[in-house]
Order: C-alpha cells, then structure tokens, then sequence
C-alpha cells in the first residue's frame, strides 16, 4: 500500500495559492486517472482538477478555505 | 510481411524503435504532470503531447555526433535525442543530477553529450544558434547534422527570416523542422498568418519546404531521410514541416478556451500513439504483449529516473557564482581577476600604424595561430575588408570561409558564432556599430551570455563580438553615435572591453578571443585612425587589468574607451593649475581591476568617473558606488561623474559637443572637487 499526498499544485507561472470550491468525489471512494476530482479557483480562473493517480481517495482541504501551493489537499491510496 | 499488405510501412525494426521512443517520451511527460498535479512538483511546464511521433520518427536517421537545437516545449526532443532520463527529470526538479546541475531548469536542458546542443525558452532564438553548429560542422568536415525544432509560431519570429536565408546561402547542413501544433501559445494559425502552410514559404528563400503529417512516423521518417540526406550531403538545408495537433493547452495547468473545442476532442479520441499502436498490430509488426511489455519498461525507466532525482541534493551555495564564467575569479565583486602579467615587450621593434591596423594586425595574427578562429560579419570580406577597413586584406589571404562576409543579419551572425563556439571553434563576429547591437541583443544577452550558467558548464561561447562606437567623431546622430557598455555590464556572463590606445587594441583583442567565455569589445572609432606605437608580434594584455597612465596625488580620473584620452588630456591641463591627477585607464570593465580603483583613489582621496556614455544610469554610477562604499570615510570630496547628457546624440555639432564630454569638461569637474 502505498500513500500519495496530493498538494495544491502550481497551474500557472504566477500562482501562490488557491481556493479549494468544490470537491467531486467523497472521502473513501476509489478514483480513476484522470477523473476531475475537485475544483480549484485561482487568481485567474476556476480549474477541475483530474487525479494524476488511481486509489482509494481521502479528502483533507476544507471547501472555501484558501490554499497555498504545496498545501496538503488530499490523499490517495493505492 | 508488412511490406506488401503495407507498401509506405516502415522496416518492423525501425517502427519498433520509433514506438518505443513515443512510449518514453510519453511516460517521461505524463510523468512530470503527475507530479505537478500532485503538487509534488512545481514549476511551468509545457507539455509535448500529440508531437511524440515527430522527433521519434527522426531519431533512427540521426547519428551520435550529429547535433539537435529546441525550444521550452521539447523534452520529446530531449528523450529521443537520447538524454538520459534521470538528467532530464533531475533537471527539472533542480537537483545536481540534472543535465546542468539544476541551474537550467525545465525550459534549458542542455546535453552535449547526447548531441542536445541548446534548449531555449526564447520563441525563434534557437534557428541562428543551428546555423552556427551548421557551420562548423561544414567548416570542420566532419559530415554532421543539425536539426532545429520549432513551432509554427516562431516562423514569424525576424530570426526565422535570418536564418534560413543565412542557411540557404550558405548551403548548411541544418534540417528547420517546424513542429506546427497549431497553436502558437494562446493564438490559432489563422490568426497568425495568411501563410497556407510554414514549408510554403521556403521557396522564397530558395531551399526545399515539405509539409508532412506530424503523427504518422512513416511520412515523418522517409521526408526527415530525404532532409537529412540533403544535409549530409552538402546540398543544403531543407525546411520539414511536420504537422501534429497540441494535445492540451499551452502550459500545464493552462486553460484550453482558445483551442477549438471540436478539433481537440477530435484529436484527442485519435492520438498518434495509439493510432501507430493499432498500425503495428494490424501489420502485424507486434503483438498487443510486445507492445506492453515496451510501455512496462519505459514506465520502470521514468520511475527509476523520479526516485534517483527524488534522492538527489539541490546544488550547494557555492554553485551560485560557479559557471558564470570560465574562472569565477572574473566575476565582479566576487574573485579578483587573476592578474596576469603584463606582457614585456621592451625588446619587441615598434611600428607606428594606426588602432584600425593594429586590429587588422591582430586578427590576422589569431587567424593564423588558431585554426579555429574564423571572422564573420556584414561587408568584412574584401575587396570591401569591411566598412572600417579593419579586415582589409584578410579575406584573400586566408580565403572566404574564415573571413565570411554575411548579408545585413545580426541575429543570424551572432547566433552563427554561438552555435559554432558550442561545437568548439573560436568566432569573431562583427557587429558594424555599437548601436546594431540592438537588434541582435536576444542573442548576445539571452544565449551568448548565459548559454554557460543555463548549461552547468556543460557548453560555453567563447566568441569575441567586435563592435565599433562611433560617438563624437562628427555628425553621426542618435543611432550611430551611441556607447552601449552599460547593457553589457549589466548582463551576467558576457566580458566587456574598451581599449583606448592602438597598442591595447591589439593586446585586449588577442586576449579576447583566447578567452574561454564571450568577450564583447568596443573599439572606439575617435581613435582608430591616430597613429601610435605598437609592438611587433602576437601579444595579449590580460583582460582585469587596469593601465595607469599617469601617476598623481591629488585626484583619481577613472575611464575607458575614447574618454580616456580626454582624461589624459585633462590631467595635463589640470598640471599646469598644479593639480597632479592619476589616470586610470580601466581597459576592460567585466572583469573589472577593482584592486587598482581602490588603492589610488584610496591614496588621491578624490575620484572623477568620465565615460562617453550616457552619465544616468551609465557604468560610471556602479563605480562610484561600490568606491564610495568600500572607501566611506577616507574621501576627501563625493567621487564625480561625467558622461553624455540623458539626450539621444544630436546631429547638429553645437548640441553634439554639448552632449559628449572632453578634457576640459573633465578638467573642471575635477577642479571643483581638487582645487
């Protein structure tokens, strides 16, 4: 078994931080590649953010709650 | 078997390496934004998808010495050039695994080892640089070729112009290969050009343009054979356009709203890799096993490069100033230049010529002791010899390949001395007048200066960049009249050299271009025409080092270039009011001689700064700076500057001799704070 941390990724060249708006999936679901997995608004726009990994997926970030990069925002295990 | 049911099908050999490669390209990009995704990495990316096939397809013609030039969006380019994995993506994390250490980054891979000679993240820039690898490639015999990658966007860059015109003329073993992906950053073809294709445009230049689909490795691989072939050959360059619809949008994490939402989605239900995926299978090339079993591999090779790179240091502090130049005494503040010793020439005879001859003298001399060195620039060949006269006879002495006249293009001569200084030969381009230097600036400031650093020390430029200032000679205006010193300086990685006396012209030029890094070295027109001593013979005086022309006590006038002679002027009138001035002739100002500053300004107490250039914000200000912070408290008086006036150089001579200062300037500045 192994854990991923997913962090509050940099999508653009000027980005610090992010406000966590929504999440697609529940805590202990399995996700798949590619699945949008939460939406994340940034200074310049509102993304969906696919998983980069397949698992059994952990919510940790807080809807509305403003993010720096590199923050923990959830966790996968595969 | 595939031959007949398939007749265009590549041998099963070569389809099968060419799949390979577009798998590790493909595990090697999904990868990175894996980890950007994650958050694990953070850094602006620019994905490859939907272009694998194109480097992929090319890689079986290529050879280990020949030589590949791309852009930021080109680690496809990188992985089937055959850089090892684990310094591409140590590189990309910032760790001294990296192909420079870390100290490039995602956007300049280098790896001359593998034949990746630069990686720029300047649209277009790479095209001059090719050229110059070209060129020494034809030069030296040794049957290499180059292939430049870049987009459809580039081709609308003035450098694109440049360079297959320069490429063209000149029959250069290079292969342009335009990856047009549709989408030039956020904005589509059509609204870029009304060019129906970029290979359309080469018959206007007079070489072969082809336009392929940029997603079958068959068309790819037998039009890149035809180029290649063409290059090595020596019949010339070829412009490949190879199209292939960008997969995703312009940089990681970039939103696709430009893209046309019905092409994308078309595209991405049929990507080259799965297209070529269910060819191979169809001919009967693979099965569907061997196939996976190529992915599991490339998957375990990305992965073992990711842990290898996640274990890796970032580069210690000291790094920090390492690979700027050759010797990191030469940077400013940081090492002293090594002094070297003045050259003796007390026994050498004297002839008495002028500072134009003296550079003649000097790059016939370098000409002749290294085989290496080669001229280039507009008009320098003869019966021209160059709008000075400073090449006048070289030419037809050591024949037209060493002394290359080229057509009026900065960007392409500078970029062809770069691109040759990387393959290990020593140009002297020429820049006609200091102020042309604008034009060429991307590749002067972004690529000759910095090509060492953004590659760890893993290539370097070593060209001499001579370049006339015209100022104050009489009527020359606002854009022939300039000192642009001051852009230099203040650009890490380049070396600048302002000689003042025929003598020094000659010594400081032959230093120059035996230097291991770029020198750029600005002649001073004012001068070049007085005759004056100079030694017989090969000789070079040590770039650092500061000449003391006259000693004093009561006042430092520090300067360089045609200025010095004012101020050496100047020193001699203030003699006759009983001032006793010391001059400093400071020759180079990159490495600058800060020692010989300090202790005669430290023993006169008072210091006057006079450089042609424009006094605001000129190199004069940095000086008097760092005097007044290393000396606060023992001067007698503020240190003094004096340059140009903040005006362009007028033409009218009763504002001309307003805007540039002279010895009697110079003088009363001085009087003001010695007298």
């Amino acid at each position: 078994m192994a854990k991923i941390m997913l962090k509050l990724p940099k999508l653009a060249v000027s980005m610090q931080e992010g406000t966590l708006r929504e999440w697609f999936v529940e805590s202990g679901t399995q996700v798949t590649l590619g699945q949008p997995i939460y939406a994340l608004e940034t200074e310049k726009t509102t993304v969906e953010v696919e998983s980069p990994f397949e698992g059994t997926f952990t919510c940790i970030g807080e809807v509305g709650q403003t993010y720096k990069v590199g923050d923990p925002i959830a966790e996968i295990v595969q | 078997m595939s031959d007949q049911a398939f007749p265009n099908a590549l041998p099963q050999v070569t389809a099968l390496s060419i799949y390979k490669t577009m798998i590790r390209i493909e595990a090697c990009d999904q990868r990175i934004q894996q980890l950007l995704a994650a958050g694990a990495l953070q850094f602006q990316y620019y994905p490859c998808g939907g272009q694998e096939a194109i480097p992929a397809s090319i890689a079986p013609l290529l050879n280990e010495g020949d030589q590949v030039v791309t852009t930021y969006r080109g680690v496809h380019d990188i992985v089937a050039k055959g850089t090892p994995m684990a310094e591409i993506i140590g590189e990309m994390m910032g760790k001294v695994n990296g192909t420079s250490k870390g100290k490039g980054g995602a956007m300049h891979l280098s790896d001359p080892n593998a034949g990746v000679m630069v990686t720029t993240g300047i649209v277009g820039a790479g095209m001059p640089i090719a050229n110059g690898l070209a060129l020494a490639a034809k030069l030296k015999g040794t049957g290499r070729v180059v292939v430049v990658n870049f987009g459809e966007g580039a081709s609308n860059i003035g450098a694109f112009n440049e360079s297959i015109n320069m490429a063209a003329l000149w029959d250069l073993p290079v292969v342009f290969l335009c990856q047009n992906n549709a989408y030039a950053e956020y904005t589509s073809f059509a609204d870029s050009t009304r060019s129906k294709s970029i290979a359309g445009r080469a018959a206007g230049y007079g070489l072969v343009g082809e336009t392929v689909d940029g997603t079958d490795p068959d068309a790819i691989h037998s039009a890149a054979k035809v180029a290649i072939e063409r290059a090595r050959s020596g019949k010339g360059p070829t412009l490949l356009e190879c199209n292939a619809y960008r997969l995703q949008g312009h940089s990681f994490g970039s939103e696709e709203d430009h893209m046309d939402q019905e092409e994308l989605a078309e595209a991405r239900a049929n990507p080259p890799i799965a297209k070529f995926r269910a060819a191979l299978i169809d001919r009967g090339d693979a099965t569907a096993a061997d196939l996976d079993a190529i992915e599991a591999d490339a998957k375990a090779e990305v992965e073992d490069a990711v842990e290898q790179s996640m274990a890796a240091d970032m580069p210690s502090e000291d790094e920090l100033y390492i690979d700027v130049f050759a010797n990191t005494a030469d940077v400013p503040y940081v090492g002293t230049p090594d002094n070297k010793a003045e050259p003796d020439l007390s026994d050498r005879e004297v002839q008495t010529i002028t500072m134009c001859q003296a550079i003649t003298e000097a790059l016939d001399l370098a000409l002749e002791k290294d085989p290496d060195v080669f001229l280039l620039g507009e008009d320098i060949a003869d019966p021209a010899g160059g709008v000075t006269k400073a090449t006048v006879g070289l030419s037809t002495k050591h024949g037209e390949d060493r002394v290359r006249a080229t057509p009026i293009s900065e960007q392409a001569i500078i970029g062809a001395a770069i691109g040759a200084s990387l393959s290990g030969m020593k140009p002297v381009p020429e820049i006609m007048i200091n102020d042309f230097t604008m034009v060429c600036m991307d590749q002067i400031a972004n690529h000759a200066a910095k090509l060492r650093y953004m590659s760890g020390g893993r290539t370097s430029v070593p060209i001499t960049i001579r370049t006339v200032t015209a100022g104050n000679i009489g009527n020359f205006a606002a854009q022939h009249s300039q000192s642009l010193e001051a852009f230099f300086t203040h650009t890490p990685g380049i070396k600048v050299v302002a000689p003042s006396t025929a003598a020094d012209a000659k010594g400081l030029l032959l230093a120059a271009i035996a230097d291991p890094d770029p020198v750029m070295v600005i002649e001073p027109m004012r001068c070049y025409y007085v005759p004056a001593e100079v030694p017989e013979g090969y000789y070079e005086i040590p770039l650092g080092k500061a000449a003391v022309r006259r000693e004093g006590k009561d006042v430092t006038l520090i300067s360089y270039g045609w200025a010095a002679v004012e101020a050496a002027a100047a020193a001699e009138a203030l003699a006759e009011d009983g001032i006793e001035a010391e001059v400093i002739d400071l020759r180079s100002l990159v490495p600058l001689d800060l020692s010989t500053c300090l202790e005669s300004v430290k023993k006169t107490g008072r210091c006057v700064i006079a450089h042609a250039a424009v006094e605001f914000g000129g190199f004069g200000a940095e000086l008097a700076a760092k005097l007044s912070e290393e000396l606060h408290g023992e001067l007698k008086a503020p240190i003094k500057r004096i340059g140009g006036s903040y005006t362009p150089v007028p033409f009218t001579p009763s504002l001309e001799s307003l805007h540039f200062l002279n010895a009697d300037k110079i003088k009363n500045v001085a009087s003001q704070i010695a007298g």
